[in-house]
């Protein structure tokens, strides 16, 4: 009798145990199955974003996450992923490099700016300034650098173009001291 | 069969979920950008929505009520998660379109709303019929915010990439703040206000 009570009084907890087992075994599958496929397209979009910005590239290697863009066999540039701290959330930047002193260009990966306002940063009339700008000049005019703002959003073209020489600069010494 | 109908149908002005019961305002106001992100949002709260009511009104029998609002979140949060994964995995411009808002979907009140107000009440056709009247309606609601916000706010309507049609000055220089998070409270607010002076809505 006390038993059953004891059960029963246990019921509620019982179940919502066995509702958050099924769900946690749920997801798990579930993202068991999409992740494989998230990284790949993932990777084949960053793929695309390299061919796109080198269109000599014939092959490349990853290496301490730095891509080296090569033409046959020989280097022709660098590239790597640089983290801005925008408006809305993280701006993730693909950034390639000519030499070591030479932005080739910068492609916007995925960014939570503003929707018309922030979210120019990822148009080709922000990001084409970037293309064979000399690192240390990467930075908004009004912080004495060659890059135009973006209207009503200073923010986000500061976070972008703020990672993109701090990034590129920590990348070169890296690629240096190989 | 005409009952299911009737619970359609509510959800489309009646009990409109943004225009009357003013649920799910945090989605509503957020995506309503532009009208590929009003659509992209109506689908994933469709899948998230009608998942909810389904199983919950399986459910419904044998559920406490100490603990029916935890069960409820933790099957909202799991089906929100799954179509997150699964819209990443195999719609992934969509995803970006939509990004953070979607695993906010989560915090939908509509979601919870007609789960706790319908689902735990009633059988599952006529749950079924809920769930796809309050979707409909949510999407009449969203998809009107987002055309006027998008109208003034860029001056040009496109929708999945078409361009529809641009209007001559408003495209040169659009109003920004309907695009930005006043504009949506403006927007909802004359909405309201028009559709309950033409007496579309009876509150």
């Amino acid at each position: 009798m006390q038993v059953r009570d004891a059960l029963k009084k246990a019921f509620p907890v019982i179940l919502l145990t066995v509702v958050v087992a099924i769900c946690v075994s749920l997801l798990t599958a579930v993202g068991g199955i999409t992740l494989p496929r998230i990284e790949a397209m993932e990777r084949e979009r960053i793929l695309g974003m390299l061919s796109d910005m080198f269109p000599d590239m014939t092959r490349y290697s990853l290496e301490e996450e730095i891509y080296t863009i090569y033409k046959d066999e020989d280097a022709i540039g660098y590239a790597f992923i640089a983290v801005g701290r925008g408006y809305g959330g993280d701006v993730n930047i693909l950034v390639g490099l000519e030499d070591e002193a030479t932005v080739k260009g910068i492609t916007i990966i995925s960014h939570t700016e503003t929707p018309g306002l922030g979210s120019k940063i990822a148009e080709d009339l922000f990001t084409d300034q970037f293309a064979s700008a000399d690192i240390d000049d990467v930075a908004l005019t009004r912080d004495g650098g060659r890059i135009d703002a973006v209207t009503g959003a200073t923010v986000s073209a500061r976070a972008v173009a703020d990672a993109v020489r701090s990034t590129a600069r920590e990348k070169i010494d890296l690629i240096r001291g190989d | 069969m005409s009952d299911s109908r009737k619970e359609f149908v509510k959800g489309l002005i009646t009990t409109n979920p943004v225009f009357v019961l003013l649920l799910g305002l945090c989605p509503a106001l957020a995506v309503s950008t532009s009208i590929d992100n009003a659509l992209g949002m109506t689908l994933a709260t469709f899948i998230v929505l009608l998942g909810a009511n389904i199983i919950i009104a399986a459910i419904r029998g044998f559920v406490p009520s100490i603990t029916r609002i935890p069960i409820f979140i933790v099957i909202i949060a799991t089906l929100v998660t799954v179509v997150n994964l699964l819209f990443n995995a195999f719609l992934p411009d969509l995803h970006r379109t939509l990004g953070i808002y979607l695993p906010l979907v989560v915090v939908n009140c509509m979601i919870l709303g007609r789960a706790e107000a319908f689902a735990s009440k009633n059988p599952m056709i006529r749950s079924i019929a809920d769930a796809l009247g309050m979707t409909v309606g949510f999407m009449i609601a969203l998809v009107m915010i987002s055309f006027v916000r998008q109208l003034l706010g860029t001056g040009e309507m496109s929708v999945f990439g078409f361009s529809i049609f641009t209007l001559p000055v408003l495209s040169e220089h659009p109003l920004a703040m309907f695009i930005l998070p006043p504009g949506g409270f403006l927007v909802l607010g004359l909405l309201l206000a028009l559709l309950r002076w033409r007496g579309v809505l009876k509150i």
